[in-house]
């Protein structure tokens, strides 16, 4: 017999304190309860009789104060937890992962696969012997212990009933390293996986996962993959008009017959457009919505079946997307006069520009950017800057050798100054070379013949403003005849504002979101589309949170206020087949250890009952008088 | 008495209150009335105020003979004796005087002991022989007893003055420790015209209930006991570990109440009665045991019945 409990000092402690307060509690006169009677003489008759007995009364009292000793003593046992030896030696250490990403919400176990994960995990912790550990731990993204590794048969239902969905992809290695980790030193270890299987190879960037002498178990939930889902959902602005825009979607169907199904797109909660599409089985359709108007924000794509039943994972029939935010943009362009300029400008409805000539310079009002013409006078505004051929000595840069019949040699193709710009063929009469600071880019430059590099697009920050500036003045090339003048001019007056027109994709579930955010800022407030409030740490400029749910985030800090969608958009995890087996440090998994519900061998249970019975005996043996 | 029960001042005493300003309504003046027309035909064919006392008197129904001296009346000298013997011989006739009945009821605490029910039969019994004594020309006194005489309604005559009884005996209210044996000593002492004394009590007496008795036997008094009772008190509602404190005197007695120790108790409660009952018959007292759940002109009629009140 082995106390797990209390101390024996600390239990022999409490029971020779409660002990004597009992026995001294007895020896006291019991305060009786005072009531009148009209003539007590008539009393005394009765009490010369009932003197007689006076020592049986005692003796009665005797065996109530037995009863609360013995009661006293089977509670003190209980405190103790005993155990019995051979009990602790034999018990199992199980973790029990229950998978709770986005293919569990599948329907075709009812009422859905997690909720009969939670069912069997309920089962198995019934049905844990007295000497064996559980510990529940959620596996979606992230893997979250519910649980100590623990007995307590409340404590594990407490945990089983915390596990909620994610619509995430489930990280089984890190599960299972947590696992692993959590059961290592442990006799008779084993991990109880209760999952439909969808979890991909146990194999991360660590290597592969192994287990060593822990057994792993797999309970299998799903019994078909009638599904298809949303597995792309992208939306951009076109950069001339950006009160249109285009929206590309992608279906997969993953299930092994064909499908049928109707996709619908609605703009603002308007239905925009609806397509039946007929997909052949584990068929991938991408499909391109081109030159689309009328949403100004939010775009969200819904597929059922084309029968209008829904198929077994509802989790992937919907997908959202966010259209970037459109404002007005106000321009300032100090010029002597320049035509392809002024042109240029006119090409977006959204740009407000004024024109002034470099003596007037600055024009009453605020800007956002201010475009120098072949000036660069000293500057009195705040807002950021393009400099086309600056020169004197307010030029934010300086310049070098003067360059003649060049063009652009080298470029950062991934810079959104020169998207979707073709700039190799560009001549370029005469220019300077810029002279580029520490912390200034160099966009493009020209290699001249000795083979060194002179940068010709700079892009920098001077005073908290950003800055570009060209090295060269357009109308000297033949740039201005090209549609890359329009594209560069709006380029970088959309860099400088931080307007996006590329392809916005939204973020996806499962994963790390690097959320953009304005510098300055050290927190943002992220509300989910449940609802639920968290408040975000901002690091050099992004802010980092993991998101386990679709739909769309509102985002709110001190001057901000915006917002981003996430989808699944995960064809793996919209295969929702459970696969034959699951292998896992390649061993396949096998079915779990018995559970069997049965007599539970911790002795403090019965030490308890034992109380609770006896207690129950001094009640009915008060009552019916025999121990008063 | 519940929180309600104060803020609303709905006391536990007024109910009690309220039974008392209803005690002597037209509905008991009634029973009153019909219990003195019953007495009548109950008793009919003997006398009525016409009760012969001991002393010889100025009546018409010859008592004795007693030798004249002077001074005495010559209309009673028996002449006929005189011509036979020649002594002077005055007649004594049997004075003809109405009864005295002096009602003395017990107003001690234990009269009140509970939702004082035996007090307020003790008062309907009370008022009920008063107002048949009054109607049959007697004088009636009416007193309230405990460890002496508290109060006394002097003695009165006439049907009419039944009103004097009910005004005496309404604010009577159950107070002090049960003290017969002075108390009735007492009452003997203030009353020269001795008559029929009616014992209204519980006989909760802690010096015994046979003093009290005897104080009226020895002062010449015809004695009725009427032994007021309550089932209630034969079996109260007790149980467990209990500690008992007499309502008068506040002695003690631990007793743990099981069903035993109340059948006992019934049964001692049963046999104090009986003594009671048995002292009365051994000293010619009339006794009647008026339990308080008996309708009270039931048991005037059984005092009536009894021969002790009415001859």
């Amino acid at each position: 017999m082995i106390f797990s409990g209390l101390p024996l000092s600390q239990v022999l402690a409490i029971a020779g304190a409660a002990g004597a307060a009992i026995v001294v509690l007895y020896l006291l006169k019991m305060r009786r309860r005072a009531v009148a009677v009209p003539f007590s003489r008539i009393w005394d008759r009765v009490l010369k009789d009932e003197d007689a007995t006076s020592l049986i009364s005692r003796l009665k009292r005797l065996l109530s104060l037995l009863l609360q000793l013995a009661l006293l003593a089977l509670l003190l046992l209980a405190l103790g937890d005993p155990r019995l030896s051979a009990a602790l030696v034999t018990g199992r250490s199980i973790v029990v992962l229950v998978d709770c990403s986005a293919s569990m919400q599948s329907t075709d176990v009812a009422p859905s696969r997690l909720e009969a994960a939670r069912g069997r995990a309920r089962e198995m912790a019934r049905g844990l012997s007295g000497s064996d550990r559980m510990l529940i731990a959620q596996m979606d993204a992230a893997t979250t212990p519910l649980s100590t590794l623990t007995s307590d048969t409340t404590e594990l239902m407490a945990a089983l009933d915390k596990i909620a969905p994610t619509e995430a992809r489930a990280d089984f290695p890190r599960a299972l390293r947590f696992a692993t980790d959590t059961l290592r030193g442990h006799e008779k270890a084993e991990i109880i996986v209760l999952s439909d299987g969808a979890l991909g190879p146990a194999h991360d960037a660590l290597g592969d996962v192994h287990v060593g002498d822990t057994k792993v178990s797999w309970v299998k939930l799903g019994e078909r993959g009638d599904n298809a889902g949303i597995t792309q959902f992208s939306v951009r602005r076109y950069p001339l008009d950006k009160s249109r825009y285009e929206v590309m979607i992608e279906v997969t169907n993953t299930h092994d017959q064909p499908k049928e199904i109707e996709l619908s797109l609605l703009g603002d909660g308007d239905l925009v457009d609806v397509t039946k599409l007929r997909l052949g089985p584990n068929e991938r359709l991408p499909r391109f919505y081109p030159n689309l108007s009328g949403a100004s924000r939010a775009l969200e794509a819904r597929l059922r079946n084309a029968d209008g039943s829904r198929d077994d994972l509802p989790a992937d029939d919907v997908a959202f997307a966010l259209l970037p935010e459109r404002r007005r943009v106000r321009v300032q362009a100090v010029t002597v006069g320049n035509t392809y300029l002024d042109a240029a400008l006119l090409l977006d409805e959204y740009l407000d520009v004024k024109t002034v000539a470099p003596s007037a310079y600055p024009a009453p009002g605020k800007f956002d950017v201010t475009i120098f013409d072949g000036v660069a006078p000293k500057r009195v505004d705040a807002g950021h800057a393009l400099y086309l051929a600056p020169r004197g000595e307010h030029s934010p840069v300086k310049l070098g050798k003067e360059l003649r019949e060049f063009g652009f040699d080298q470029w950062d193709k991934k810079s959104p100054l020169l998207r979707w710009m073709l700039l190799d063929t560009i001549g370029v009469d005469e220019g300077s070379e810029l002279l580029a600071e520490p912390g200034d880019r160099a966009v493009a430059s020209y290699t001249d013949d000795s083979g060194k590099k002179r940068a010709i697009l700079v892009d920098g920050k001077r005073d908290g403003a950003r800055f570009v500036a060209l090295g060269f003045d357009p109308r000297r090339s033949d740039i201005v005849l090209r549609v890359a003048w329009p594209l560069f001019l709006l380029n970088v007056i959309n860099e400088l504002v931080e307007e996006d027109t590329r392809y916005i994709s939204s973020f996806s579930t499962g994963e790390v979101w690097k959320i953009p955010a304005p510098s300055g800022l050290s927190s943002l407030e992220v509300t989910t589309p449940s609802g639920a409030v968290a408040r975000v740490a901002v690091q050099e400029g992004r802010a980092a949170l993991l998101g386990q749910r679709a739909g769309v985030y509102q985002v709110r800090a001190p001057g901000v206020e915006t917002a981003f969608a996430a989808n699944l958009s995960s064809v793996d995890e919209s295969t929702i087949s459970p696969p034959a087996e699951l292998v896992v440090d390649s061993k396949p998994s096998g079915p779990p250890s018995a559970f069997t519900v049965g007599v539970r061998r911790e002795l403090w249970l019965y030490l308890l009952a034992a109380a609770v019975l006896l207690s129950l005996l001094e009640w009915l043996t008060y009552h019916r008088r025999v121990t008063v | 008495m519940g929180l309600l029960d104060v803020i609303l001042r709905r006391g536990v005493r007024a109910p009690a209150r309220a039974k008392d300003d209803e005690l002597f309504d037209d509905d008991f003046q009634k029973k009153l009335d019909v219990l003195s027309l019953v007495s009548r035909r109950v008793f009919s064919g003997k006398s009525r105020a016409e009760r012969r006392t001991k002393k010889s008197g100025s009546g018409v129904e010859f008592k004795d003979h007693r030798d004249y001296v002077e001074g005495d009346d010559l209309r009673y000298l028996d002449w006929s004796i005189y011509q036979r013997f020649g002594k002077l011989q005055t007649r004594l006739y049997e004075e003809e005087e109405d009864l005295s009945v002096y009602v003395l009821l017990d107003t001690s605490t234990s009269m009140g002991f509970g939702d004082g029910e035996k007090l307020r039969q003790g008062k309907r019994i009370a008022a009920a022989l008063a107002y048949v004594a009054l109607a049959n020309l007697d004088r009636v006194g009416v007193l309230a007893v405990r460890d002496a005489v508290n109060r006394t309604m002097q003695p009165t005559r006439g049907k009419q003055r039944i009103f004097r009884v009910f005004e005496f005996l309404r604010p009577l209210a159950a107070d002090g420790v049960t003290e017969l044996g002075p108390a009735l000593r007492a009452f003997a002492a203030q009353q020269k015209r001795r008559g029929l004394a009616v014992l209204v009590s519980d006989l909760y007496d802690p010096r015994g209930f046979e003093e009290g008795i005897n104080a009226l036997r020895y002062a010449k008094f015809e004695v009725l006991v009427i032994h007021l009772c309550d089932a209630r008190e034969q079996r109260p509602a007790l149980h467990g570990d209990v500690r008992l404190y007499d309502c008068e005197s506040g002695e003690e007695r631990e007793v743990t109440v099981t069903p035993k120790v109340l059948a006992r108790f019934a049964e001692a409660y049963r046999a104090y009665g009986d003594d009671i009952a048995r002292f009365c018959k051994s000293k010619q007292v009339t006794y009647v045991s008026a339990d308080v759940a008996t309708p009270f002109d039931e048991l005037v009629l059984r005092v009536f019945r009894s021969g002790g009140f009415l001859r």
